[in-house]
């Protein structure tokens, strides 16, 4: 039996749910979390906007689906940016996850909630969705592992779009081994998501990571000297380590940012006060007048920011300067990578340049210095490549986080490198109080 | 005048574009929607891969090149009826891109086919409000666009009178059935040209035309401007209305459609053999047959089933007992046919008997009219007792058959008066002359 009582108290502390079963305890073999952008019947799913309070969707995530029907349990939605936009999960209309080793800072975003909810919570594993390093960025700053499978590797049905040609389910946990115990079980083909794939099928020996081509970039002392001290235990796991350098990387962050806009501000076209969600506006007002008012009021500010953003790069007249040329781009640092993964298993970087930042200096951010935190996980990202973020040290007490990326379909070289990672690394965990 | 269309028809596929609703079944107003075509967070659009082909073989049928690979595009625009206020459309990739439409010998350049969703419906009720019903949400729509070659209203009837039957026939699309046809109309009488959306039916593109035609020649005339501009269609008062002033193209903002993948369709395509149109057939028949266009229009545009008995007939007897007997008796009774008294093999050995001179024209017509309509006076005229119909008919009146053969005229006497119709009239006279003639 699962207790579940303490979990309406560990999220007043944590704030790491959105919504929460009644439930006190279950005899369910598992007990696992749900980011709120994946739909859950019996769970509101809100991804975080105000505009979608109410929306109770009558269909299960695919991922959901296959969880609960493998015995799991859901015991909540997890918080998260508003649609997926931000990194540091402080953009949600339903309060703000903490940081379980300092409450002061952020969780990471947007999949905050769901690095929270697997640092902090015993044998819990939480499904994540990552568009742009929405896994990787809060499981380096909760200190815990995540994994965002090869794009169409997990079928997307039921979740709410953020930028679909990137947007991935993937999951998070304390423990390596969950990874490799549960993607398996969420992969594979669905019709209901037509991009969805299942060629090549997952490994089900996992194969062994054996080179790494570690590409450097700007990052803290504190992250760089905990970077340094992996590599050295990679090596001590006679895996080959190479440093290589990949320049088209740096146009990765303008890419992906143009075209997850383009794609996202399509699908928040849908989000007009009616239908579903909130539906509370004035009837009387035409149409135009009726959603404009529900739209300014309910959507939050850097929703309507990428909007305006991603209205902007698909223009006539500049969508072949912004949208077309970054899908171009996109061609570019696949071929990038590919050309790495001719010679190594993996790429190697930190997930993040930095730990993770408290609230007061994330207020101080512009918006596009917060883009610029992104830096790292947004190449794999946008090119549909599998990666993993693992702790691999701590720096002023907060973890710090390394991101493997392996060639598409190569999910398994991840996975057993994430749980021969384990059996070395001295992974901490936070103190919980109540 | 220049006048281009944009052709829009609901494609005959049993469950919607992407999703498996039904296209067709319960007219109550919102029953055939799930969360799809509802636009429902979450939920994802699937290729209905029916739609594709029978766009494709529209495409083939218009003579458009057709690319190997294709795909979808988002078009956004903010309208209620619009579930997830974009239609995935065909922007950059359409199934079928320059192909060309014969109006008899007039081309009508094609410059696409693509394939898109319909939106739902709006009702607009008498408090303001208005109703959607999203029965119609996602059902598949093939566009074709045409280029401005269509030179007056009149033909552009024509051309979408002919365009239809060939679509019908192509894709077996049912002739009355509620997919409707509706149009987008571009014209212009001098330099500027104006577009009047969404006309639905053929009488109305004409009228939407023909106002237009009048309303432009008018401003030019007077010395004025036509304004570019979006113009409505209001079917009751058969007036256009300006609804949007165009100085810009509208900017839909398109994008790749990223939840639908590539399509590789050369496979699809070269696997497609459509039937012969209808105009093929016309060209056909005025080749093979030597008939003007206009008999074998005629003959095909009743039917193609009339068109296939012709063929029949013609191999059965010659061309020209077939041509005669089928514009004749046998296409006035085409419709409302019904083999019940007798199946078109019938007609057929009837006609054959003609030919060999078995029986007269007058007998034949009367016989396949028999078979066809199971019209009383023509049955019972056939029937074997006619020889004693028109003998007793001759032994009451025995004068007229010798005054018949100083004058034809004579045997009015016995036919009866004008009411009784020419029927009974050219019974008697056929049987007077083949029977009693020998014995003058």
């Amino acid at each position: 039996m699962i207790d579940l009582s303490d979990l309406a108290k560990i999220n007043e502390r944590y704030n790491m749910f959105s919504e929460i079963t009644p439930e006190t305890s279950t005899d369910a073999e598992f007990a696992f979390s749900a980011k709120d952008n994946l739909t859950a019947v019996g769970f509101q799913a809100r991804a975080g906007s105000a505009i979608l309070e109410g929306y109770r969707p009558v269909f299960d995530a695919a991922c959901v689906e296959r969880m609960r029907s493998a015995g799991g349990f859901l015991v909540g939605k997890t918080n998260m940016d508003e649609f997926g936009f931000g990194s540091f999960s402080m953009n949600s209309a339903y309060g703000v996850p903490r940081n379980p080793y300092d409450i002061e800072r952020s969780c990471g975003g947007s999949s905050g909630g769901a690095a929270c909810a697997a640092a902090v919570i015993d044998g819990h594993v939480a499904l994540g969705v990552s568009t742009g390093g929405s896994i990787a960025c809060p499981a380096s700053f909760c200190g815990v592992y995540g994994m965002a499978p090869t794009y169409g590797r997990v079928s997307r049905y039921g979740l709410i779009d953020y930028g679909n040609s990137m947007d991935k389910v993937g999951i998070l946990s304390g423990d390596a081994k969950d990874l490799g115990r549960y993607l398996p079980l969420i992969s594979g083909d669905d019709m209901r998501d037509p991009v969805s794939c299942n060629h090549p099928p997952l490994q089900k020996r996992f194969r062994k990571l054996r080179s790494v081509a570690v590409v450097r970039g700007e990052a803290s002392a504190g992250v760089n000297s905990a970077m340094g001290s992996a590599e050295e235990e990679l090596r001590s796991m006679s895996v080959d380590v190479e440093t290589v350098s990949m320049d088209t990387l740096r146009y990765a962050l303008p890419a992906y940012y143009v075209l997850a806009s383009a794609e996202g501000s399509t699908n928040i076209a849908r989000y007009c006060g009616l239908r579903y969600g909130r539906q509370d506006g004035d009837l009387t007002l035409k149409f135009d007048d009726y959603f404009t008012k529900m739209r300014s009021r309910y959507l939050g500010e850097e929703t309507k920011r990428r909007v305006i953003l991603g209205t902007f790069t698909r223009m006539m007249g500049f969508r072949d300067k912004y949208y077309a040329k970054a899908l171009g781009v996109r061609n570019a640092i696949i071929s990038e990578y590919k050309r790495i993964f001719e010679r190594f298993d993996a790429v190697l970087t930190p997930t993040m340049p930095f730990i993770s930042p408290r609230f007061d200096e994330i207020s101080g951010m512009s918006a596009l210095e917060t883009y610029h935190a992104d830096v790292l996980s947004v190449p794999p990202n946008l090119s549909g490549l599998p990666h993993i973020s693992m702790p691999c040290g701590y720096s002023e007490g907060m973890p710090v986080g390394m991101m493997l990326v392996a060639d598409h379909w190569n999910d398994d070289i991840l996975l057993s490198a994430a749980e021969e990672w384990q059996k070395r690394f001295d992974a901490r965990s936070p103190e919980v109080s109540l | 005048m220049k006048i281009g269309l944009e052709v829009h028809v609901q494609l005959p596929t049993r469950s919607k574009m992407f999703c498996s609703c039904p296209t067709e079944g319960s007219a109550e107003p919102n029953t055939r929607v799930c969360p799809a075509c509802m636009g429902f967070p979450g939920s994802k659009p699937s290729l209905n891969g029916e739609a594709l082909r029978l766009g494709l073989k529209l495409a083939k049928m218009l003579g458009c090149s057709i690319p190997d690979t294709t795909w979808f595009s988002r078009k956004i625009y903010f309208y209620p009826d619009l579930a997830k206020n974009f239609q995935v459309t065909q922007q950059e990739t359409p199934i079928g891109l320059g192909g060309v439409y014969m109006l008899g010998d007039k081309p009508i350049r094609i410059t696409r086919i693509h394939l898109e969703e319909d939106p739902g419906k709006i009702k607009r009720t008498a408090d303001g409000s208005s109703l959607i019903d999203y029965n119609r949400s996602g059902i598949p729509l093939a566009e074709i666009v045409t280029e401005p070659d269509i030179s007056s209203p009149a033909e552009a009837r024509r051309f979408l009178a002919s365009l239809l039957a060939d679509i019908r026939h192509t894709i077996d699309l049912e002739p009355d059935s509620e997919r409707s046809v509706r149009c987008d109309c571009n014209i212009s009488v001098g330099k500027e040209r104006c577009e009047v959306k969404n006309v639905t039916g053929l009488k109305n593109v004409e009228r939407a035309l023909t106002f237009e035609m009048v309303r432009q020649t008018k401003i030019l005339k007077a010395g004025g401007k036509i304004e570019r501009e979006t113009r409505h269609f209001d079917e009751e008062r058969k007036v256009t209305t300006s609804a949007r002033k165009k100085e810009f193209e509208a900017d839909y903002g398109y994008i790749n459609e990223p939840d639908l993948g590539v399509y590789h369709i050369a496979k699809m395509a070269s696997e497609i053999e459509n039937k012969e149109t209808p105009m093929e057939m016309i060209a056909r028949f005025v080749g093979d047959y030597g008939m003007t266009q206009e008999a074998a229009k005629q003959i095909v545009s009743t039917d193609i089933g009339l068109a296939g008995f012709f063929e029949e007939l013609a191999a059965a007897t010659d061309a020209e007992t077939a041509k005669t007997f089928i514009s004749g008796v046998i296409s006035s009774h085409w419709k409302g046919f019904k083999p019940s008294r007798g199946s078109l093999d019938d007609i057929t050995s009837m006609i054959g008997r003609f030919a060999k001179g078995e029986i007269t024209d007058v007998e034949c017509n009367m016989r396949i009219r028999c078979i066809m309509t199971g019209d009383e006076d023509s049955c019972r005229v056939c029937s074997d007792d006619l020889d004693e119909i028109v003998g007793r008919a001759l032994d009451e009146n025995p004068s007229v058959i010798a005054d018949y053969a100083k004058n034809e005229k004579a045997a009015n006497r016995i036919i009866g008066g004008r009411d009784e119709g020419d029927r009974r009239n050219i019974l008697l006279r056929g049987d007077s002359q083949r029977r009693q003639a020998p014995d003058i």
